[in-house]
């Protein structure tokens, strides 16, 4: 009953600011224990993001310690080949990944707004141009596309970023754009563009906020995929170069040391979990924030 | 519907997550190139009826004329003898195989006379005629190892009897005629099916399926991808004993080599790493020595390339900032620092007294004096690449921080091999760290790195750099008496110590592990191992 209450005040208030929707949407997603413990691993990973050199037992860098020391007294999580504390190293890799994935997304979001705003908002040879072209990019295998970037462009964190983003922001572009398309030929639009509203005061004032749910949802979903392409490309050897502490070079090192666990397990799980709980936070703020959805 | 979406996108970031996380331990049972299970030749000591050798394929063919990796090197070795060879256990002296020989005393003209009663796999003899087609066609198919008999003339003197001129003296012949790539086929047979001693030679594919050659095994089957299969020659007839009837040679991942050769799936494993071999099992034996691989910084002298490593003091500073035992640590089992770019089984090796010394406050104040301080300089090696296990990015990384302590700033530049080998032989990068395996065994191979020559090039040495250095190149490449020759190549190394633009770092550690019950492993520089020398303990 309550239920239906909900959606019919929501189909008449659509237009609702987006804090109020999460604030009143988000307790039911992260009253889940598992979208609770998905806040929780990813605000601490931020944490360490933000405070993690200063946490870190050892200079990441620094080939101190025994070699191959397996978790223990001596490092909490083990030494690596070159006798450096892994603890201290995966800790200093969240700046990396998570800094990384964030910025992509950032940048991915950016890109793909503006193209996606310009093809929706003025459609014709405009929208032709940027769609087919953003066809084209999502005719590419993503990952394969991402290599080849990254092959080309040289080996380097930058780059790998750069490769990343030649396949990140399709989505973006197609999603925005078919919300501008649906936005067009609403009254509030038009009675805008009749009172003399200018195609910058338009997007600015009408369009621009309403894109910004569904992209925030998509972006949020997108973290943990960005994490794992950019740890991917490292561990192919295309991004982060050594010493860098990076989670997918430091598993790939760990390849040929198979029989030493700690040392491919520890930065797996890193990465596992980052990957898992931005997902996870996702689909809580789609639940949230997606009318359509029903409330489970 | 949704639901079913937020599955899919949770499984795909978990196996994607789950995927990176796994490959670290996945070596551990992929599939080890047809390792049938319960293949324990010369288990029992008496039968002996086959031996497994489970190793890392390296292979393009096995050609003698046209083979130059590892796995070619021993599969050839055991298909073709050779006009002259080394003893399993000794790597300084040549001894006959197929012919023995002389030389003049200006070692420019070697006479070899052929074993008498010497059979090639299908009965016929060996006579001079195959050695002269055999060596002609090496040269002739201008193929990967053509350049072992550069400048060499060969001709047949009568049925028995061959000679080998050159313009120049060489007393490295008779050690270039020890690699299989020499090894001497049975021309009849080649002709026929193609063969020539030119580039229009087609015998190829006709000799990747079928040996012509005297040696102790015959080829029974080649899968370049998984497996070589070879069978005891019933016709062979020379000085060596093979014991087993059959040898598999399997490509296998070097973390499944080391669990076969630990539960008795393989006798026999080559590729594990220093660091596998610290954590083997009870119950294997290993034969674990210095590889002749040198693997050495190259610090370019040119000054277009950088004005900081070009400065000699720049030299000195990186000779010393290194502390080469604890390069060692990481080089593993059997490895040794390379007291000179000879390596320590060859003859002119330098004893350790000789060898670069670790001095931290010296190469500061060098360090110093080349103006380092601030400079960004790259240290460019391949990555995907292990000479004899011997992981290179580790290597750099431990290179980079000790650079680091004496003021020296370096930036790793990892690269495939196929991409970096451009910027090295072109000498475009300032400091590169490579290795060197040895051609042939004979030290005159390591004369490459004199100023002008291949590889001093590449540390943009050229010729008229030092004249004192070149004075001895040309002695090592033209003195023949041994004694002598030990004293120029000990001269030559002290010299490149002190003045070359080259920093030997170690000599990976060769080993080799098999079960107790195959005896026989002897560790060869250029061929590896002699399957023929093994046999059940």
């Amino acid at each position: 009953m309550t239920r239906v209450e909900t959606q019919d005040r929501r189909q008449q208030a659509p237009r609702r600011s987006l804090t109020r929707r999460l604030w009143r949407a988000a307790p039911p997603g992260l009253r889940q224990p598992l979208g609770l413990v998905a806040a929780l691993v990813a605000a601490a990973w931020l944490v360490i993001c933000l405070i993690g050199p200063v946490i870190a037992p050892h200079d990441p860098l620094a080939q101190e310690l025994p070699r191959f020391t397996p978790p223990g007294e001596i490092a909490f999580l083990g030494t690596d080949e070159l006798g450096r504390d892994l603890l201290s190293r995966i800790l200093a890799g969240a700046r990396v990944t998570i800094g990384l994935s964030l910025l992509l997304v950032c940048l991915s979001m950016l890109i793909g707004s503006v193209l996606g705003l310009l093809a929706g908002f003025f459609g014709r040879w405009v929208d032709e141009t940027i769609m087919r072209f953003t066809d084209l990019v999502l005719a590419f295998p993503t990952v394969i596309l991402a290599m080849v970037t990254a092959a080309a462009l040289g080996a380097s964190l930058f780059n790998a970023v750069l490769a990343a983003l030649v396949v990140s922001w399709p989505p973006y572009a197609r999603v925005v754009r078919s919300i501008v398309l649906g936005l067009r030929g609403n009254d509030f639009v038009f009675s805008g563009r009749l009172l003399g509203f200018s195609a910058a005061r338009s997007i600015r004032v009408d369009i621009l906020p309403n894109t910004l749910g569904p992209t925030l949802v998509l972006a949020s979903l997108d973290i943990g995929t960005a994490a794992l392409l950019l740890s991917g490309l490292s561990f192919l050897g295309l991004g982060a170069k050594p010493p860098t502490p990076e989670w997918g070079s430091m598993v790939s090192a760990a390849v040929s040391h198979f029989d030493k666990w700690w040392l491919g397990v520890f930065p797996g799980l890193a990465i596992l979990t980052v990957v898992m709980s931005f997902n996870f936070i996702g689909d809580a703020l789609r639940d949230a924030l997606d009318p359509g959805v029903e409330r489970r | 519907m949704i639901l079913t979406k937020n599955l899919r996108i949770r499984a795909a970031a978990v196996i994607g997550a789950a995927a990176l996380l796994t490959s670290a331990c996945g070596g551990a049972d992929d599939d080890s190139g047809g390792s049938g299970g319960g293949q324990t030749g010369g288990g029992g000591g008496s039968d002996a009826a086959q031996i497994v050798v489970d190793t890392t394929f390296d292979i393009k063919t096995v050609d003698p004329g046209r083979e130059y990796e590892p796995t070619g090197q021993i599969l050839v070795k055991a298909l073709y003898d050779t006009l002259l060879t080394f003893a399993d256990d000794d790597t300084t002296t040549v001894i006959p195989d197929l012919a023995s020989y002389e030389s003049n005393d200006d070692q420019t003209e070697f006479t070899f006379t052929v074993a008498e009663g010497r059979v090639f796999s299908d009965g016929t003899a060996v006579t001079a005629a195959d050695a002269v087609f055999s060596l002609q066609r090496l040269q002739g198919l201008k193929g990967n190892p053509s350049f072992l008999l550069d400048g060499v003339t060969v001709t047949e003197v009568d049925e028995m009897t061959l000679k080998l001129t050159t313009a120049e003296p060489s007393p490295a012949l008779p050690a270039i005629l020890a690699t299989p790539s020499c090894g001497i086929l049975n021309s009849k047979v080649v002709l026929e099916n193609g063969g020539a001693t030119d580039e229009s030679d087609q015998a190829e594919q006709f000799l990747n399926e079928t040996s012509a050659g005297s040696g102790p095994y015959t080829l029974d089957k080649l899968d370049a991808a998984s497996e070589a299969i070879l069978v005891k020659n019933p016709k062979y007839n020379g000085p060596q004993t093979p014991a087993y009837d059959t040898v598999i040679l399997r490509n296998t991942e070097p973390a499944t080599q080391k669990m076969n050769v630990e539960r008795g799936d393989s006798q026999v494993a080559l590729g594990l790493s220093g660091d596998m071999i610290d954590s083997l099992a009870e119950g294997v034996e290993v034969e674990s020595v210095p590889s002749a691989t040198v693997v050495f910084l190259l610090i370019n002298s040119d000054a277009a390339t950088s004005a900081v490593t070009a400065k000699p003091e720049f030299v000195k500073a990186v000779k010393a900032a290194i502390d080469y035992d604890s390069l060692l640590e990481i080089a593993g089992r059997g490895a040794a620092q390379a007291t000179g770019l000879v390596p320590s089984v060859f003859l002119g090796a330098l004893p350790a007294s000789e060898a670069l010394k670790y001095d931290a406050d010296a190469a500061k104040a060098a360090a110093e004096a080349a103006g380092a301080a601030g400079q960004k300089l790259t240290l460019s090696f391949p990555n995907d690449i292990d000479p004899t296990g011997l992981n290179l990015t580790t290597l750099a990384e431990r290179v980079q921080a000790q650079l680091a302590a004496v003021g020296i700033d370096v930036d790793l530049a990892p690269a495939p091999f196929a991409t970096e080998v451009d910027a090295y032989r072109d000498g475009k990068e300032q400091i590169g760290l490579w290795y060197w395996n040895p051609d042939y065994m004979d030290p005159a191979n390591y004369l490459a790195f004199g100023p002008g020559q291949t590889v001093g090039l590449r540390a943009g040495w050229p010729a008229g750099a030092n004249t004192a250095i070149e004075e001895l190149v040309a002695k090592g490449y033209t003195t023949g008496d041994l004694a002598e020759r030990k004293t120029v190549f000990e001269e030559w190394g002290k010299a490149m110590n002190a003045d070359g633009p080259f920093v030997p770092l170690v000599q990976p550690g060769s080993n080799v592990v098999y079960q107790p019950t195959v005896t026989g492993v002897y560790y060869n520089p250029v061929w590896l191992i002699n399957v023929a020398g093994l046999s059940p303990a």
